[in-house]
C-alpha cells in the first residue's frame, strides 16, 4: 500500500544519504570503524525505507528482484575468488599478497598511529566491497521476498 | 503470595548476578598473547590500520567467509518459504 | 559520579522502559516503533562502551531493517492484538 505522502517525502528525501553512508562505510572499512557487513546493512536500511513507503508493484519498477539476487550472488562469488587467487598467487586460502607489493591497493603503511591512506591493505578492501555487494542483495532480497507474500490491503 | 515468592526469587537471582558482575575487571582480559600479536603485526602483515578489520578480513577471514555463507542460505530459505506461486495456487492460511 | 556514568545509567533505564513498552503496548505497529527505539538506545549504549563496529550493525539492523519487516509483516496480518 501506499503511505501517506509526509511518509513518501521523508523516504525520497532520506535515502540518498543512507546509500552514500553505507558506501563510506564499506570503502573506508579498512581506515574506520565498520565494514562490509555494516555498510551493507546500512545501505539496505536505505532501500528499506523507500520498500516500506511504496506499493510493491510500483518499487519493483525500479529495484528488481532479480538485480538484488544478482548482487547477492556476485559478491559471495567474489569473495570466493578472492579467496582462491591468494590461494593460487601465496599457497593459502585469503592470502593477502597484494598488501605492501604496490599497485592496486599496495601501499605500505607505517607502524604506528596514523591516519593512513585509502590505497592501503591489499585484499581486505576487495573483500569488504564483496561483502557489502551481499549483504545489500541478501537483505533487499528478504524484504522484497516478504512483500511479495503479503496481500495487499488498503487502510 | 505467588507473585512475592516470585519476585523475591527473582531479586535474590539478581543480587548474585550482580555481585559477579561488580568484581570481574572490565576491558582487562586475563591472557593477551594474541591480542599483542594482532596489534604488533596487523600495520606490517595485513596494511590496514584497522585492527579490527584486518583481523576479520585476514587473519580470520574464514569465518567471514562462513558468515557470508550463512546469510546467503538464510535467503535461500526464506526464498523457499515465499516461492512464486504456479497459477491457481494459494498461500495456505489457518 | 562522572557525566558518562550518569549518561550511561540514563541510557540503561530508558532501554528497560522501552523493554517494558514493547510488550505492554495492545498496538503492534507502536510495539515495533518502541522496540526501533530500544535499538537506538542500545547502538548508543554500544558506542559509549567503545564498541563503534557493533554500533554501526546494531543502529542498520536493529532499528532499521527490523522494523521495516515488523512493518510489512504487521500489513500482511493484524494490527491488533486479541484478547483471548
Amino acid at each position: 500500500m501506499n503511505m501517506t505522502k509526509i511518509v513518501r517525502t521523508t523516504a525520497d528525501l532520506f535515502y540518498p544519504f543512507c546509500l552514500v553512508f553505507g558506501l563510506y562505510v564499506v570503502l573506508h572499512g579498512h581506515l574506520t570503524p565498520g565494514g562490509g557487513f555494516q555498510g551493507g546493512a546500512v545501505m539496505a536500511t536505505g532501500a528499506a525505507l523507500l520498500l516500506v513507503s511504496r506499493r510493491y508493484e510500483d518499487i519493483t519498477r525500479s529495484l528488481r528482484q532479480n538485480t538484488m539476487k544478482l548482487c547477492e550472488a556476485v559478491g559471495l562469488l567474489m569473495f570466493i575468488t578472492a579467496g582462491l587467487a591468494g590461494l593460487f598467487a601465496g599457497g593459502a586460502f585469503l592470502y593477502n599478497g597484494l598488501a605492501g607489493a604496490g599497485g592496486l591497493f599496495g601501499e605500505p603503511v607505517a607502524f604506528g598511529a596514523n591516519p593512513g591512506g585509502l590505497n592501503t591493505a591489499g585484499l581486505i578492501p576487495l573483500l569488504n566491497i564483496a561483502v557489502g555487494i551481499e549483504v545489500l542483495g541478501g537483505l533487499t532480497v528478504i524484504l522484497l521476498y516478504m512483500l511479495s507474500g503479503v496481500k495487499e490491503t488498503e487502510p | 503470595m505467588r507473585t512475592a515468592l516470585f519476585t523475591a526469587i527473582l531479586l535474590i537471582l539478581l543480587a548474585g548476578f550482580l555481585q559477579v558482575a561488580v568484581g570481574l575487571p572490565f576491558g582487562k582480559p586475563a591472557r593477551t598473547d594474541m591480542d599483542d600479536y594482532f596489534l604488533a603485526h596487523a600495520q606490517d602483515q595485513a596494511a590496514a590500520n584497522n585492527v579490527v578489520t584486518s583481523v576479520v578480513f585476514d587473519f580470520r577471514g574464514f569465518d567471514t567467509l562462513g558468515e557470508a555463507t550463512v546469510l546467503f542460505t538464510a535467503v535461500l530459505g526464506v526464498g523457499m518459504m515465499f516461492r512464486k506461486l504456479k497459477p491457481g495456487e494459494e498461500y495456505e492460511h489457518d | 559520579m562522572t557525566p558518562l556514568l550518569l549518561l550511561q545509567a540514563l541510557l540503561l533505564l530508558g532501554l528497560i522502559v522501552t523493554a517494558v513498552l514493547v510488550i505492554a503496548f495492545k498496538d503492534l505497529l507502536s510495539s515495533a516503533i518502541a522496540f526501533a527505539a530500544f535499538s537506538l538506545l542500545l547502538a548508543l549504549e554500544f558506542y559509549l562502551l567503545q564498541a563503534p563496529d557493533v554500533a554501526i550493525a546494531e543502529a542498520g539492523i536493529g532499528a532499521g531493517l527490523t522494523t521495516a519487516i515488523f512493518i510489512i509483516a504487521i500489513r500482511g496480518t493484524k494490527r491488533y492484538e486479541e484478547k483471548d
